[in-house]
């Protein structure tokens, strides 16, 4: 089925046949539906996957988020000026910099090269992702706020720092729901739990049930982690079965008592879905069953890359099976204010053959069309030199790309000045990128919208502009 | 044109096409931001007294004037109200509702035993002055204070005092404070006038209210953050006292609301002219962080010398560091470089180490000295001084002063000064005016609640609309914290009048409010269904029947704990004292919030962005803004927890061993009777026959298969996974 097959005002069958979301929409919707009395306005949404606002290029995201802010200067951005003038002062003029003083140039010890016919240039930290240039949609005039992480962790996010909004993989379950009845449709795997921790995948004002699952946390290993509260190391799997059904008897005799009760209802369908999901996560998390090939193409069971390597299979699994927003992240190593080389190639050398790997492998699968990978950080790093041979945080440019999910691969967008210190052409704002993401799956950020507290919120808040250039 | 106007037009027809939801109808006001207009608002006139009009057969059905008002809506609705509850159901209500705790089976035969017509009222005095009282009505306080034990945010630094505050809010509602004054303490009790140290202390404590908001910490603006500051506290205390969504003030005049720009600006610069914050030395650092103040006569004292310690301990640290090279230079002999040393670096050199020192000390001897030197800073440096006592507590700054308008809420666009004062739609007498040299939050406090401007009377709606909500499930507004024309009109405006008239003639009483309404009769309706009041008013806003409710997560998880006999019911102080200053660390965190606690859940860890597991599936407030109605979801995280986590199974294993225990001596049936027990201990009721006979099918079949696998214990085995089903299953976790 391909991804522009959505059937608009169809019949309920017809829309279990045919459209993208299929059955486990219907259950969710159904589940919808019951939630919660305190929300008469939950049907904002929920049209909107039934009609989508435009054809969607894409049915799922998977999002490789670079915690700490990567480099762009001597990855994606490559800036001769920079080598050029190692060691001399950028003059604020040249930038256009608010301080008086802004530092001195650090050239990258990085050598660029172009690759593939689109000609994208990529550092020789990337090698492997070098040979799928073609499939990349490079931005390098990003741009965001926020100095410190927290702030643009939450920005990159939410859209928000200073008030507590809904990430954007809330914003989609709440609009799309799940493709699979038995997952979620947003998944975070291995999240940060600083910089505003659970925020990040939080569904603040959005029912609970948009939030996302987390699959271990940043700091462990994944090959350790579990969701929490799935599966049971005291009960077997068959006593907990006449367990469940003896809690559903007097769960369906006190509904009986009651004649009619939504909560008592949505509690008992409840426990179903959680059964089921119990036995389905684990399933899609066992990579094991993966063929040596795969594994190896993604650098499982390789230092240094096997823990994104496992992080990366586990998000194709999750895409495969239907989730619809699939965040995988990396710990916080990206934050070079020393030994900016060393750290690049160390962390680089950690996930460029996973990447390369599961970009490779999603396309084999036929699932690159329609799922748009995006990589990318809370920020870039300074093209001034911090600490001798480090960098600072820089929100005001940097680079990130996308690939799949219909955009035109090969192809760089946006430009930074000589310095890489501000985009001069086609900026793209983080709320433009949320804008662009949504619109990627068919929705309109600026109908995207939900009641709280007297008021209609949308991601975008009063902002965000669709990038239209980057599609195929 | 402003650059916000599109949006907010969009924003209107999106309301507009909102099914069913209440759309404010722009079109009747030129401007919706006019105070003068915005006093006809339902919620901003003066209350009114006014006699419900009931049949005969409606006043005999009647308990209280509450139940009269309720009847008369009723039967001009054609809708009759359905039995009353059964005395079993409404104790584990009544209970539930006071003090979020079950009954205990002497506490239930005692009320069903007695037969004295006030025996209901009995036990809700009885519950009421109960210290259980304070802890369930002090969390419902703590949903819209926001209380939280970390900073939540972009860093997540632990509030190591938080809880004086919270235990503050428990004994200040037992205590059965005037809610005037207790909001007035929230907003000023830093300044109020004080008789003891004592006293002092625990108003200061009380403004923690203000200083417990979460904050944007790092990378901040100073000036911004001021902004931000005022502008979380005004949005906390517009919602959660007056009702009202001042924050959309902030960029533009209110779109729906009495409320012009000037108005938030007169506001927050009683904010802006209020320290909440202050430079601490942490983590390496001078950083923003929450004003922490010392408590107790020397509290000032003991508080400077603990921040002094942190100030200079990186440069004791650089000491020790310098000392030790020193030793190193010592044992090498080279005297000239020692003598260099000397000259560069004094403080670092121990007496009797020195070069000029006695010329006849041994190279050990000095050795010695520099080495005995070292210890003693390193013993400074593992040793620092405990944490003298502290409170969250705010101050005024030194020279208060009105701010300006910011343009389009954008902190460096200063517009028109505007003096600090009130809502011009809640004044009827021109601006009351601040005294000079404060920041107003004593006038503000007063003006608040105060009875004869009608702030007082709309807090008092908004208040006793609250306390409706939490022992109805529904409020007679349900938008609780929105009194605004976006927010839903009352159902019953002669009720909420007269309970808000009753609120403020009882010298603003929570405890009294409590007990008119828990002794109606409306509250003492059964649950049950009836299909002629169901097609008319299917969400029973007409209050035809009791709503039906899932419990609070502290509910249940002191329900579980009780059933199994684990339950502490004694208060408990800080439940974070373990934690590290980063509450959620980055990195490896090996130290993590803890839930292992025997306590009430009121007493458990709230860490922003980490709450307890189970706080987190069961729709707990979130911690970072006021809340004043809990979201009430359905979402797999809760039929997961309910059937895999630890806690909930201990607790099964407990209470089948509890059982076992108490039915020990029984000769007859034992299993009908265990049945029975489990269904004493763990819904507080008796099973009628169709649970039982399951319930005791499931425990025969299930020993049954634990015998064949010869396991040790079959019966508490058995007993423990259908003590956990009970705990799953929806008796348990609801309210009739």
């Amino acid at each position: 089925m391909r991804c522009h097959d959505f059937v608009p005002r169809s019949t309920r069958r017809a829309m279990l046949r045919n459209t993208a979301c299929g059955f486990g929409q219907l259950a969710l919707t159904a589940m919808l539906a019951r939630e919660s009395y305190a929300a008469p306005d939950m049907k904002a949404g929920s049209d909107l996957w039934q009609q989508p606002h435009f054809p969607p290029r894409a049915k799922r995201i998977i999002f490789l988020f670079m915690w700490g802010g990567p480099s762009h200067v001597d990855i994606f951005d490559p800036k001769p000026r920079l080598n050029e003038d190692d060691g001399k002062p950028i003059s604020p003029e040249t930038v256009g910099g608010e301080k008086p003083v802004l530092g001195n140039a650090l050239g990258s010890p990085f050598k660029f090269a172009q690759h593939g016919e689109g000609g994208v240039r990529i550092s020789e930290l990337f090698p492997q992702l070098a040979q799928q240039a073609d499939k990349l949609c490079v931005i390098r005039s990003m741009h965001t706020e926020g100095n410190a992480h927290g702030e643009a962790l939450l920005r990159l996010h939410t859209g928000q720092a200073n008030l507590v909004r809904p990430s954007i993989g809330a914003w989609l379950s709440y609009g799309l729901g799940s493709e699979n009845e038995n997952l979620p449709a947003y998944i975070t795997i291995s999240p940060p739990r600083g910089h505003g921790g659970v925020q990040n995948y939080g569904s603040a004002f959005l029912p609970a049930i948009h939030q996302g699952t987390a699959i271990g946390s940043a700091e462990t290993p994944i090959a350790q982690a579990r969701v929490s509260h799935i599966g049971n190391s005291r009960i077997d799997h068959n006593q907990q079965r006449a367990q469940l059904d003896l809690i559903q008897s007097l769960n369906r005799q006190h509904l009986t008592a009651t004649t009619t009760d939504r909560g008592i209802e949505g509690l008992i369908a409840n426990y179903e879905l959680a059964y089921r999901m119990q036995t389905t996560i684990p399933q899609v998390m066992n990579i094991e069953q993966e063929t040596r090939e795969t594994q190896e193409l993604y650098g499982v069971g390789i230092a240094p890359t096997d823990n994104f390597g496992r992080q990366c299979l586990l998000a194709r699994k999750f895409a495969e099976a239907g989730v619809r927003y699939i965040q995988v992240s990396t710990d916080y190593t990206w934050d070079h204010h020393k030994k900016v080389k060393e750290g690049l190639i160390e962390e680089s050398a950690k996930v460029d053959r996973p990447i390369a790997g599961l970009l490779t492998d999603l396309e084999r699968r036929g699932l690159l069309d329609e799922t748009l990978v995006v990589w990318g950080s809370e920020f870039g790093r300074t093209p001034m030199v911090e600490n001798g041979d480090g960098r600072n945080h820089h929100p005001k440019a940097f680079t990130m790309w996308m690939a799949g999910g219909g955009v035109r691969g090969g192809f760089t967008f946006g430009s930074t000045d000589d310095f890489g210190y501000r985009p001069v052409e086609n900026p793209v704002h983080m709320h433009d990128l949320h804008a662009t993401l949504l619109y990627a799956m068919g929705i309109d950020h600026q109908r995207l919208t939900y009641r709280h507290a007297g008021r209609d919120f949308r991601l975008t808040d009063v902002h965000g502009n669709v990038v239209h250039q980057i599609w195929a | 044109m402003p650059w916000y106007t599109r949006f907010i037009a969009a924003f209107v027809v999106a309301l507009a096409s909102f099914a069913g939801a209440a759309e404010p109808d722009t079109a009747d006001f030129d401007d919706p931001s006019d105070p003068v207009a915005g006093k006809n608002h339902w919620a901003f006139r003066p209350l009114e007294r006014r006699q419900p009009h009931a049949s005969t057969n409606g006043v005999n059905w009647s308990k209280t004037a509450i139940d009269q008002f309720v009847i008369a809506q009723l039967e001009q609705k054609g809708l009759r109200p359905v039995p009353d509850a059964t005395h079993v159901d409404l104790v584990r209500r009544v209970w539930f509702q006071l003090t979020g705790l079950p009954p205990n089976q002497n506490d239930i035969s005692e009320f069903l035993s007695d037969d004295r017509p006030d025996a209901f009222e009995r036990v809700v005095d009885r519950l009421l002055a109960s210290p259980h009282f304070g802890e369930w009505w002090g969390r419902h306080w703590l949903d819209l204070a926001r209380y939280a034990d970390s900073n939540g945010l972009d860093e997540n630094f632990l509030f190591r005092e938080a809880w004086r505050y919270r235990n503050w809010v428990f004994s200040t509602v037992n205590a059965g404070q005037p809610l005037d004054r207790f909001v007035l303490e929230q907003v000023a009790g830093d300044l109020l006038p004080f008789e003891s140290v004592d006293q002092r202390d625990r108003q200061r404590i009380a403004a923690g209210f203000l200083v417990i908001g979460p904050k944007v910490l790092l990378g901040n603006n100073p000036q911004n953050q001021r902004m931000e500051v005022a502008d979380e506290l005004i949005d906390t205390i517009g919602r959660t006292v007056l009702g009202q969504t001042l924050g959309c003030a902030r960029c533009h005049d209110h779109k729906f609301d009495p409320v012009p720009t000037a108005d938030y600006y007169a506001l927050a610069g009683i904010f802006a002219s209020t320290h909440v914050m202050e430079t601490r030395y942490m983590l390496g650092q001078q950083r923003p962080m929450e004003r922490l103040a010392g408590l107790g006569t020397d509290g000032e004292n003991a508080d400077d010398a603990y921040e002094l310690y942190w100030r200079q301990q990186p440069q004791v640290a650089e000491k020790k560091s310098q000392a030790e090279k020193v030793l190193e230079t010592i044992k090498q002999g080279k005297t000239e470089e020692l003598t260099a040393l000397v000259a560069t670096n004094a403080a670092a050199i121990a007496e009797g180490a020195r070069a000029t020192d006695d010329p006849d000390r041994s190279l050990d001897q000095r050795i010695a000295a520099q080495t005995a030197f070292i210890a003693e800073i390193a013993t400074t440096l593992a040793n620092p001084p405990p944490i003298p006592p502290r409170g969250m507590i705010p101050t005024d700054i030194d020279q208060p002063a009105d701010e300006h308008i910011r343009v389009a809420g954008q902190f460096d666009k200063l517009g028109e000064r505007v003096p600090r004062g009130f809502l011009a739609v809640l004044c009827d007498d021109p601006r009351i005016a601040i005294p000079e040299k404060q920041s107003g939050r004593i006038a503000l406090g007063e003006w608040l609640m105060d009875r004869k401007h009608r702030t007082g009377q709309v807090a008092a709606r908004v208040l006793s609309n609250r306390v409706w909500h939490h022992l109805t499930g529904s409020g007679i507004v349900r938008t609780v914290d929105n009194f605004g024309r976006t927010g839903e009109p009352p159902s019953h405006p002669e009720l909420l009048d007269h309970l808000a008239q009753k609120l403020i003639d009882s010298e603003w009483s929570l405890k009294s409010l409590v007990r008119e309404i828990a002794s109606s009769r409306t509250f003492a309706l059964s649950s049950n269904y009836d299909a002629d009041n169901y097609a008319i008013d299917p969400d029973n806003r007409s209050c035809w029947r009791a709503n039906r409710r899932r419990l609070d997560p502290e509910s249940t998880r002191d329900a579980i704990l009780q059933a199994s006999d684990q339950l502490d019911l004694s208060p408990m102080d800080s439940s974070v004292w373990y934690l590290g200053d980063q509450a959620t660390a980055v990195g490896p965190n090996t130290v993590r919030r803890r839930t292992d606690f025997r306590c009430r859940s009121v007493y458990l860890p709230v860490i922003r962005n980490d709450l307890p597991d189970l706080f987190e599936a069961f729709d707990f407030a979130n911690p970072q803004c006021a809340t004043g109605a809990r979201p009430n979801t359905t979402a797999p995280g809760q039929a997961l927890f309910m059937l895999n986590d630890d806690m909930v199974m201990d607790a099964s294993d407990a209470t089948a061993r509890r059982i076992l225990a108490d039915t020990a001596s029984v000769s007859s049936d034992t299993t009908d009777v265990r049945v029975e027990r489990m269904f004493q201990l763990i819904l507080n009721g008796e099973a009628n026959d169709d649970l039982r006979q399951s319930m005791r099918r499931f425990l025969l079949q299930t020993e049954e298969r634990l015998k064949s696998e010869s396991h040790p214990q079959p019966e508490h085995r058995a007993l423990a996974i259908a003590c956990h089903a009970l705990f799953a299953s929806s008796r348990f976790q609801y309210l009739e």
